[in-house]
């Protein structure tokens, strides 16, 4: 029995074993490659990094009218500076190529019948997706709630703060939802959950801008069907409301 | 450092004769027909028959319009042209404008030309006659002319362009940004190939700033007193958007100019200004401009944090608890904030869009100050005076955070 008993626990242990052997090559490979590409990768910016500077690409880039993007390309710089984006586009592109070529290897010294090479690699190509989008919604979130801050402010609306904080968590929700779906978290209970939270928010900012403004909205309405054909537009009625705002004295002042 | 030399010139164009031989071009933008007919009629007044007046070369991009064919207008050379580049802005002079003006000089070896914009022919023939002769005379480059504007015209002007100009580049040209500019031959060259590279790029509204230009090049710029003139009104009265054009076109050329305006040590001399105090009633209720300053205080405070330093927002914020009739800002704060925005826009601290978006409600704030102060009977140019030597002094603040933003922050 206790012969069996040896034999039942010794065998499966050869197994597991024998799959570390099998494995561990595989992932010598893959640290293998990821180290190799990261110092080729270092070193290619680095050369990289003095060509630019004895270009003088930065200055040049800033100089030139021709692109039109040079503006867009120095605010997302880190730095400010196209050179150092260029050079560490390239090394973080080695370090990527690495991963790429690592787990390539990886795949072929492992064997193919393992299920957790067909259920672990794809999930973790997804997750590094999920990954960059929650990163771009984030970014895009906050651009955009900052844009309309500074419009809405500028534009005088007393809700400027809640109109910018609707569109970031907007921007949010939609970039968690596309996470999620992204990781097959969830199925139909994420989208439906969406779906009725995206929709909320939508109908409450409606609900809010078109309150707030109904007065604004009522006098255009009434502007557009009492507009005299020989003579401007009747001036806008003054009454006690606080919320109505007779045309503003900025406009008989000439900035320019 | 060497100093650079003021090539500035300080003498007040009043009365003067018709313009010697020589060349000259007048480029006028599009005008109605009658504005064109009061135009060249004008012209023929400023430049009255002589043997000089066949050297007087009038180019309007009305080709199509009957008068140029006409003869009412002596032997003034009457050129339609079609525009090289199509010139879209109304407001100020594009980079369409000094291309389109320099063809033509090349195509008719024009010595000097004037460049004249919308509204112009509300210019007086003594006005035209001056700005003439400034550009025809040996030594100036560049005739900026000086309007006699109202208080409450050209306010962004006022705030920002005069002072920053003044400041940076040593020139007390009160009109940086004239619609009406005296050229040489060489300073239209020089302004044609910047603005080359504008529209190359498809960017033919795009403003140019020919005193900076003139000022970089170490040559002359002469400032004339044209007295009166109409301002053309801008196709959209958006605020936001036209502030945002003239002040990111303009920190843009203090960018690009940095080893220019750094150098400058010496300021042209102060010339005799009007210290006529303003009327004290009749001035706009400052308090929307109020309004929008606090609204903006309350909801802008985190980006202003990232552009201001913490004096200036203290500044900030104890202007936002100043009650209205007493409302003022001080010269010194409105420097510091023009100047760490124009520091702000090189660092690119924030977007560049977002961080001229939070310059409006600031602005405003400068705007109900100085209409207070103009209406408690201090005069406005006395006021835009001190402005701009406030501008001058703190100079070095700017230089030293340009060259060390991370070192010097106070």
């Amino acid at each position: 029995m206790w012969q069996q008993v040896h034999t039942a626990l010794s065998q499966p242990a050869h197994r597991a074993l024998y799959k570390l052997a099998s494995f561990l090559p595989g992932i010598v490979a893959l640290l293998l490659a990821i180290f190799l590409l990261t110092v080729i990768g270092a070193a290619l910016a680095a050369l990289l990094r003095r060509i630019l500077t004895a270009m003088r690409f930065d200055e040049r880039l800033s100089r030139s009218h021709t692109i039109a993007s040079i503006t867009n390309i120095q605010d997302w710089s880190p730095s400010h500076s196209p050179a150092v984006l260029l050079t560490r586009l390239v090394f973080w592109g080695c370090v990527v190529l690495g991963f790429i070529i690592g787990i390539s290897a990886f795949d072929a010294s492992y064997s193919n019948a393992s299920d957790m090479t067909v259920i672990l690699w794809p999930y973790l190509a997804h997750s590094i997706g999920a990954i960059v989008l929650l990163l771009a919604g984030n970014l895009v979130a906050r651009f955009l709630s900052r844009s309309v801050l500074i419009s809405a402010v500028n534009a005088k609306l007393q809700y400027a703060r809640f109109l910018s904080l609707g569109v970031k968590w907007l921007v949010l929700v939609l970039t968690g939802a596309m996470v999620l779906d992204h990781l097959q978290i969830g199925g139909t209970v994420v989208d439906l959950a969406f779906g009725i939270l995206f929709g909320g928010i939508v109908l409450t900012l409606a609900l809010a801008i078109g309150l707030g403004s109904r007065d604004l909205v009522s006098r255009s309405i009434e502007k557009s069907t009492e507009r005299l054909p020989d003579g401007p537009a009747p001036l806008d009625p003054v009454p006690g409301d606080e919320n109505l705002k007779s045309p503003t004295p900025i406009d008989t002042l000439r900035h320019f | 450092m060497a100093t650079t030399s003021s090539n500035l010139d300080t003498k007040t164009e009043t009365s003067v004769s018709a313009p010697a031989a020589g060349a000259l071009l007048v480029s006028l933008s599009s005008l109605p027909p009658e504005g064109l007919e009061a135009m060249l009629t004008h012209l023929a007044l400023a430049f009255p028959e002589s043997p000089t007046r066949e050297n007087v070369l009038v180019a309007s991009p009305d080709a199509g319009h009957p008068i140029l064919g006409s003869t009412a207008f002596g032997s003034l050379r009457l050129l339609p042209y079609t525009a090289v580049a199509p010139s879209i802005n109304t407001l100020t002079l594009s980079a369409a404008d000094y291309l389109n003006t320099f063809q033509i000089m090349q195509d008719h070896q024009a010595a000097a030309c004037l460049v004249l914009g919308p509204e112009s022919q509300s210019l007086s023939t003594e006005a035209l006659r001056a700005l003439a002769t400034a550009v025809l005379s040996a030594s100036v480059d560049l005739a900026v002319p000086r309007y006699r504007l109202g208080p409450r015209d050209a306010l962004v002007n006022s705030a920002i362009l005069y002072p920053v100009t003044r400041a940076l580049y040593g020139a007390r040209t009160r009109f940086p940004l004239a619609i009406d500019l005296g050229l040489s031959a060489r300073m239209a060259e020089r302004l044609a190939a910047v603005a080359q590279s504008f529209t190359a790029s498809e960017q033919s509204d795009a403003i140019l700033w020919p005193v900076a230009e003139a000022v970089a090049a170490n040559w002359i710029v002469s400032e004339v007193e044209v007295g009166a003139r109409t301002l053309p009104q801008p196709p959209s009265i958006d605020l936001n958007a036209l502030l945002a054009q003239i002040a990111g076109s303009l920190f843009a050329d203090i960018n690009t100019k940095a080893s220019v305006w750094q150098r400058v040590r010496t300021v042209q001399p102060g010339r005799p200004i009007s210290m006529d105090a303003a009327p004290a009633d009749g001035w706009p209720d400052v308090t929307p401009m109020l309004e929008a300053f606090r609204l903006a205080y309350t909801n802008l405070a985190e980006i202003w944090a990232l552009v201001l330093p913490p004096n200036t927002l203290l500044g900030l914020k104890h202007l936002s608890l100043q009650p209205s009739a007493s409302f003022r800002m001080s010269d010194a704060l409105w420097t510091r904030i023009v100047y760490d925005f124009i520091l702000a826009y090189r660092l690119h601290t924030i977007n560049r869009g977002h961080l001229l978006g939070a310059l409006t409600p600031l602005y405003l704030a400068w705007v109900a100050s100085h209409i207070i102060l103009a209406g408690s009977g201090t005069p406005p140019e006395q006021h835009i005076e001190e402005l701009a030597a406030t501008f001058e002094g703190d100079k070095a603040y700017l230089v030293s955070r340009w060259r060390w933003p991370d070192r010097f922050n106070p």
